[in-house]
């Protein structure tokens, strides 16, 4: 990995068009950038170690689509989404002060733990049928189901979420599937081996290749705006 | 195993996708690099970030932030 790292940034206001932060540190994030005078997500964590509920209140009205949406990826059940959201920021709270800034972004570990807990979720509840088939029919509905064109009412970070589609979309489709079979349904290789028929050294090649070309990608995406 | 291969591991590890075998290599390899490694390993968490960025924001019921903050408060209370 190169010394360039991507700050992907957006402005929540739909019609305006993407503009990058300029960072002199450069961490490899792809964080929304948020309205002036607005309090950090780092602000945020600090305060709901300290105890505030509106510090909680702030980071649930800034993030609750996006977990709700990686849940939902996961678990294909709205009512289960809800419930499993209202838990992970329950959590939020009372694990914020296993948060350390030194060890990474509070984004990114929200969407750690959401992600952990939705599939372990799917897992307790041996949901993995009526997912798999709720997931085929989707499939089936909407081919290109990761990455969406959203209209502009529905439109928050939209621009990001663009930016970030456009490198994943640029994977061949067999890596897609593979990194989405391991980061969104907790699948071991083993797993997506045979649930892809596909030999294991293929989906450790795929896994591989995908996941260095999203990495590289994003830091490009970074190094071109 | 080398740097290369090291991030290459490092990518899948932090996405849960080490079989254990390779698992117990990779936490030889990750005391071997240390520092070095483990900053590398932080940055690759940048991927979970970018996977949820890539959906769409799902809507949810305005029922769940008011049952937090009830929570939040009951818990503050006791």
């Amino acid at each position: 990995m190169g010394p360039g790292k991507l700050i992907a940034s957006t402005r929540r206001k739909p019609t305006k068009r993407v503009r990058l932060a300029k960072s002199r540190a450069r961490p490899l994030t792809v964080t929304p950038q948020l309205e002036p005078g607005a309090p950090s997500d780092l602000d945020l964590m600090l305060g709901i170690q300290a105890g505030d509920p509106d510090a909680l209140s702030q980071l649930y009205d800034r993030y609750n689509g996006i977990l709700k949406a990686l849940i939902l990826r996961v678990i294909h059940n709205e009512a289960e989404a809800d419930d499993l959201l209202q838990e992970i920021f329950m959590e939020i709270w009372n694990q914020a002060k296993n948060f350390s800034a030194q060890k990474g972004k509070p984004l990114g570990w929200m969407v750690t733990l959401a992600r952990r807990r939705a599939i372990d979720g799917l897992r307790k509840k041996q949901a993995y049928a009526r997912a798999e088939e709720r997931l085929q029919n989707e499939t089936e509905q909407q081919p290109d189901a990761w990455v969406h064109n959203a209209t502009e009412e529905e439109i928050l970070l939209s621009d990001t979420r663009s930016l970030i589609g456009k490198v994943i979309k640029s994977l061949p489709p067999a890596q897609q599937q593979a990194i989405d079979l391991a980061f969104f349904k907790g699948m071991s290789q083993r797993e997506i081996a045979a649930k892809t028929n596909t030999p294991l050294g293929t989906v450790k090649t795929r896994l591989e290749l995908g996941l260095k070309k999203i990495y590289d990608g994003l830091k490009e995406l970074r190094d071109e705006l | 195993m080398n740097f290369s291969q090291f991030q290459n591991q490092a990518r899948l590890y932090v996405i849960g996708a080490l079989e254990p075998e390779e698992l117990e290599e990779f936490e030889k390899a990750r005391k071997k690099f240390g520092k070095k490694g483990e900053d590398f390993i932080t940055k690759c968490y940048a991927l979970h970030e970018a996977f949820a960025l890539s959906l769409r924001p799902a809507k949810s019921s305005t029922a769940i932030k008011d049952r937090l903050m009830a929570m939040v408060k009951a818990k503050q209370g006791t």
